[in-house]
Parts: C-alpha cells; sequence; structure tokens
C-alpha cells in the first residue's frame, strides 16, 4: 500500500464511520466497494477490513450513545438474542445456500422497505398508545432525552413478537452473507417495533458490534484481515463514528431518516450486484 | 447499582476497548509508515511475510513488527463488543434485574459459542 491509499482509504473510512454512526449501519456498504472499487483491493480482503470497520462503529458510537440514554439496552439484549440466535443458523446453513439468489431477494426486500421508509420521511416521533402486556413485562418501554426538541420522548415497542422474528431474520443474513445486518435492525426497530428514529439507529449501533464479533472470529482465521488495509480503515471508521455519535444530538429524527433513506437504497442496489456476480 | 452507574460501566467498557484498540492500531500503523511493514522495531530476523495470519502473534510482537502491534490492536477491537456483553451481564444482576441477567447471559453464551465451534 501506498501512502496515497493508505490516506485515501483514511478519508473514506472517516465518511464511513460518520455515516454508519448516524444511520445505525456498519458503513460497510462504503467501505467495501470504496476499496474493491478505489484501491483494487481484493474482495475477500475489503470484507474482513469491512468486519472490522463495523466493530469499529459500533463500539466507538455506542460508547457515547449508552452514556447520553440514546440507546435502549433492554431493547438491545433482548433482540441480540434474536440476532445471535439467527447468526448460527445462518453460519451453519451457509454451505448448504446457494447465495446468489438470496442476494437478490434480500435486496429487493431492502428497495422495498425503502419505499416504506419514504412515506415515513416527514414523521419526527412515531405515535404514542398505551404499551401491550409484552412491552411491560419486558419492560421495553422508555424514553430518551431529544436534545433537539429540548423535551423527554417517552416511547414503548410494539408488535415485540414481529420485531423479534425480524431481527432473527437480521442475524441468519448476517451469518449467511456477513451483510445486511444494520440497515434490517433500524428497519425492524423503526418500522416493526416503532421506536423513534434515532433510538432505533443508536440502538442497532450498539448491537451491531456483537453481530460482527461473533463472525469475526471466521475471517480472521481464515486470514482475511490485513493490517495494511485494516488498520486505517478501523482508524478512519473510528474517527468518523465518535464524530458523529456527536452529531446525532444536534439532528432531528427527520434528518436520521434522511440520512438512513439513501443507504437502504445503495445497501439494496449493491447486494442485488453482488447476487448478479459483480465485485462490490 | 443504579441505572446510570450501569450505563457508565457499558460505556466505559466500549470507551477503553476503543481507545487501547486505537493506541495500538495507531502506533502499529505509524510504525509501519515509518519502516514498513515487513520489518521489526527490534531485532534483525525479518519478519514473515505474511500479514494476514494471527497465529504467530506472540513471537512477532515480541520483535515489536508493526503488523504484528496492529494484529494485537485488531484483537482488542473484536474483544470489545464481547466483553461489552459480559459486563452487561454482571451489571444487569447488580441493578437487581434478574430477567435481563439472564437473557444477557444467554446472548453470551451463544456468542461464545458462535466465535469459539463456528470457524
Amino acid at each position: 500500500m501506498s501512502l496515497e491509499a493508505d490516506l485515501g482509504i483514511f478519508a473514506i473510512s472517516v465518511a464511513a464511520g460518520l455515516i454508519g454512526a448516524l444511520a445505525g449501519v456498519g458503513g460497510g456498504i462504503l467501505v467495501i466497494p470504496a476499496l474493491t472499487i478505489g484501491f483494487g483491493v481484493d474482495f475477500r480482503l475489503a470484507v474482513g477490513a469491512s468486519i472490522v470497520s463495523v466493530i469499529a462503529t459500533s463500539s466507538g458510537a455506542a460508547a457515547a450513545y449508552v452514556r447520553d440514554r440514546m440507546t435502549d439496552m433492554r431493547v438491545g439484549m433482548f433482540l441480540e438474542l434474536a440476532t445471535t440466535t439467527g447468526a448460527v443458523c445462518g453460519a451453519l446453513l451457509a454451505a448448504a445456500v446457494a447465495p446468489a439468489a438470496l442476494y437478490v431477494l434480500l435486496g429487493v426486500v431492502l428497495l422495498g422497505s425503502a419505499g416504506m421508509q419514504a412515506t415515513r420521511m416527514g414523521e419526527e416521533t412515531p405515535p404514542t398508545g398505551s404499551p401491550s402486556r409484552l412491552a411491560s413485562t419486558l419492560r421495553l418501554e422508555s424514553s430518551y432525552p431529544d436534545r433537539k426538541l429540548g423535551r423527554e420522548v417517552a416511547y414503548s415497542a410494539r408488535r415485540i413478537p414481529l420485531g423479534f422474528v425480524l431481527m432473527w431474520i437480521a442475524g441468519l443474513v448476517s451469518g449467511l452473507l456477513g451483510i445486511g445486518s444494520g440497515v434490517l435492525k433500524v428497519l425492524a426497530m423503526d418500522g416493526a417495533m416503532r421506536l423513534p428514529m434515532k433510538v432505533s439507529s443508536a440502538t442497532s449501533n450498539f448491537m451491531i458490534g456483537v453481530t460482527a464479533a461473533a463472525s469475526a472470529g471466521i475471517y480472521l482465521g481464515r486470514g482475511d484481515v490485513d493490517p495494511q488495509i485494516a488498520a486505517p480503515a478501523a482508524l478512519g471508521v473510528l474517527a468518523g463514528a465518535l464524530l458523529g455519535a456527536r452529531l446525532l444530538h444536534r439532528i432531528t429524527n427527520r434528518t436520521v431518516r434522511f440520512v438512513f433513506l439513501p443507504v437502504l437504497v445503495a445497501v439494496g442496489l449493491e447486494t442485488i450486484g453482488r447476487g448478479l456476480g459483480f465485485g462490490i | 447499582m443504579t441505572p446510570e452507574r450501569f450505563r457508565s460501566v457499558v460505556s466505559g467498557v466500549l470507551l477503553i476497548g476503543v481507545a487501547v484498540s486505537a493506541a495500538l492500531v495507531g502506533t502499529g500503523f505509524v510504525a509501519a509508515l515509518a519502516i514498513g511493514w515487513q520489518n521489526s522495531l527490534v531485532g534483525a530476523a525479518p519478519a514473515t511475510a505474511v500479514t494476514t495470519d494471527f497465529s504467530n502473534l506472540p513471537t512477532r510482537l515480541a520483535s515489536l513488527e508493526p503488523a504484528a502491534i496492529v494484529q494485537l490492536g485488531l484483537l482488542v477491537l473484536l474483544a470489545t463488543p464481547v466483553t461489552r456483553v459480559a459486563a452487561s451481564v454482571v451489571a444487569f444482576a447488580l441493578e437487581g434485574d434478574p430477567l435481563y441477567a439472564a437473557i444477557t447471559a444467554a446472548v453470551l453464551l451463544i456468542l461464545l459459542t458462535s466465535i469459539l465451534v463456528l470457524r
């Protein structure tokens, strides 16, 4: 790697970390194509660097989000039951499933969800109602301090079984394909469980590190994590994530959705592209 | 344990993990830019050509190979979310929340199983 390439990877990783921290995704969507197309990095090593980047985004941003009560830790831990179980199932099934069709299917689902997201573009906070019995039992009701709105915003999780199943599928997909887990997590929490967008994003951020760590050992063991690429990527992503975590307070839920929607469309297109055999 | 204390513990685990990892990765990265990825800071023995291998890490760390310092930092980074889950088990238990202590312990168990078994 030349110094220019190192600096280039660092710069693109700062952007990936920033967007990832705001949208609740790992930023692999930016890191992988930038490395393969921009710097001619082997796809395998790009994915290895991306896994490292996801953990860096997650841990860096979540440190701030947990402290600032943006992350709902009970929602996160409860749903991690679903994602980790799904991820194990996915990893076990990976050898038996042809990934090409799955990539295309997932991409179509993501683009479909982008359409649903677009209809919610103007919504600042989800409509409130009386919490369900399940939400009370599991204590999946809380509030977060919204500095932009200047008040405490209360919420309670709705459609918890649906959210749990979607999270299991998100885990399954990340175990099978190693991608798409952040966007699916945000979609499950925002779309199905109707948590506020910032809470969905911050809690997804909190969770993706655990999902990625579950499969990181496999990538390390296979020799897919090259320090020459992973070092500038991890440092850049961390810097971007810390910056993004400071920014989330200053923007509205609408703006977070505005950042998330293009990420969702891009991940959808990239996923379909990968299913059709383009090395991106 | 108060909710505030709980959050500061979990947030602290993440922050320390990230800081230690960034310090190691940053040090190794700067050293590599200075002397090259294939050299060591101590000892004349040339480092192995393959920097993606984590199995011989202790010996390569002993000779302060930049790539090995980065790799140690990456391992710290990967261990950070797992440590966070483990710390949450204790924190939920101390908070007097057996339901979530159990849920988190189950997550930790599945996580460790997937890391140790699926490779």
